[in-house]
C-alpha cells in the first residue's frame, strides 16, 4: 500500500523494496543490497524540495484513522462479512482500498494547498493539478469532517480555509 | 550518474536479515556501503510513516527486510 501511494504522489513504487533473506543466507543478503543499490542509483536522487508537499500528503494519509482501520479489518471483513452481514471478496475490499488511498491523499494535498493559502477551487487545481469537479467534491467531503471551512464568497469565488 | 553515491534507509529485522548481514560480514562477502541501517525488532515494527520520514529527511530509496 505504502508503494502505491508513493507512485500515486509521483516518488515512484521504485524508491522502497521489500525482500526477505534468512538469517543463514548471507550471500542472498549481498545480492539484495547490491540490486536495491543498483535500482537506487538508477533513479538518481530524490528532489525532496519538489515533493515536500506530496511527501507530506503521504505521510498524513498513512497515519489516518480510516485506513488504518481499513487495513485491520480487512482479514476479519474479507473472511466473516462486515457488520452489515455483506461478504467481501479479497478483490473487491482492495479495489476500495486503493480508492480510499487515492481519495485520502487528494484530500489531504487539497487540505496542505489551502494551509500554504490558495483560498479558491482555481488556485487549489492550479497548485495540485487535479480537475475542478474532483476538488470540489472532496472539499464537500473536508467540510464535512471539518477539517476546513467555507469561509464566504470573495469576486464570486468561494473561499475555504483550514480549521 | 557514475559518481553519485545514494543513500538507503534499510529496516533489517533483528532475527533474519539483520543476522544475514553480520553474517556477510563475517564471511568478508563484500557489498557496497550505500546502506544506512537501523534495526528493528521485527520487520513488522516497521510503520509505513517510518518509510516516507524517510525519505524526507534525506535518503533516496528505503528498504524493509525481514
Amino acid at each position: 500500500m505504502t508503494r502505491k501511494l508513493l507512485e500515486l504522489a509521483g516518488i515512484g513504487k521504485e524508491r522502497l523494496h521489500l525482500a526477505w533473506v534468512s538469517s543463514a543466507e548471507a550471500q542472498r543478503f549481498v545480492e539484495v543490497a547490491t540490486s536495491v543499490i543498483e535500482s537506487i542509483k538508477m533513479q538518481g536522487p530524490l528532489d525532496r524540495i519538489a515533493h515536500e508537499m506530496s511527501l507530506s500528503a503521504c505521510e498524513m494519509t498513512l497515519d489516518s484513522e480510516t485506513l488504518r482501520w481499513l487495513v485491520g479489518k480487512e482479514v476479519k471483513i474479507t473472511s466473516q462479512g462486515d457488520i452489515y452481514g455483506r461478504q467481501w471478496s479479497v478483490e473487491s475490499y482492495e479495489s476500495f482500498l486503493d480508492h480510499t488511498l487515492e481519495r485520502e491523499y487528494q484530500k489531504n494535498l487539497i487540505y496542505l494547498a489551502i494551509d500554504q493559502g490558495c483560498s479558491s477551487v482555481k488556485d487549489i487545481s492550479e497548485r495540485i493539478g487535479l480537475d475542478l469537479k474532483r476538488i470540489s467534491y472532496l472539499l464537500a467531503d473536508l467540510e464535512k469532517t471539518g477539517r476546513i471551512e467555507f469561509r464566504g464568497m470573495e469576486d464570486r469565488k468561494p473561499v475555504f480555509a483550514v480549521l | 550518474m557514475t559518481d553519485y553515491e545514494p543513500k538507503i534507509i534499510a529496516f533489517l529485522c533483528n532475527w533474519c536479515a539483520y543476522a544475514g548481514a553480520d553474517l556477510a560480514g563475517v564471511s568478508r562477502l563484500q557489498y557496497p556501503a550505500n546502506l544506512r541501517t537501523v534495526r528493528v525488532m521485527c520487520s513488522g515494527r516497521v510503520d509505513p510513516v517510518f518509510i516516507i520520514k524517510a525519505l524526507r529527511e534525506g535518503s533516496d530509496g528505503v528498504l524493509v527486510s525481514g
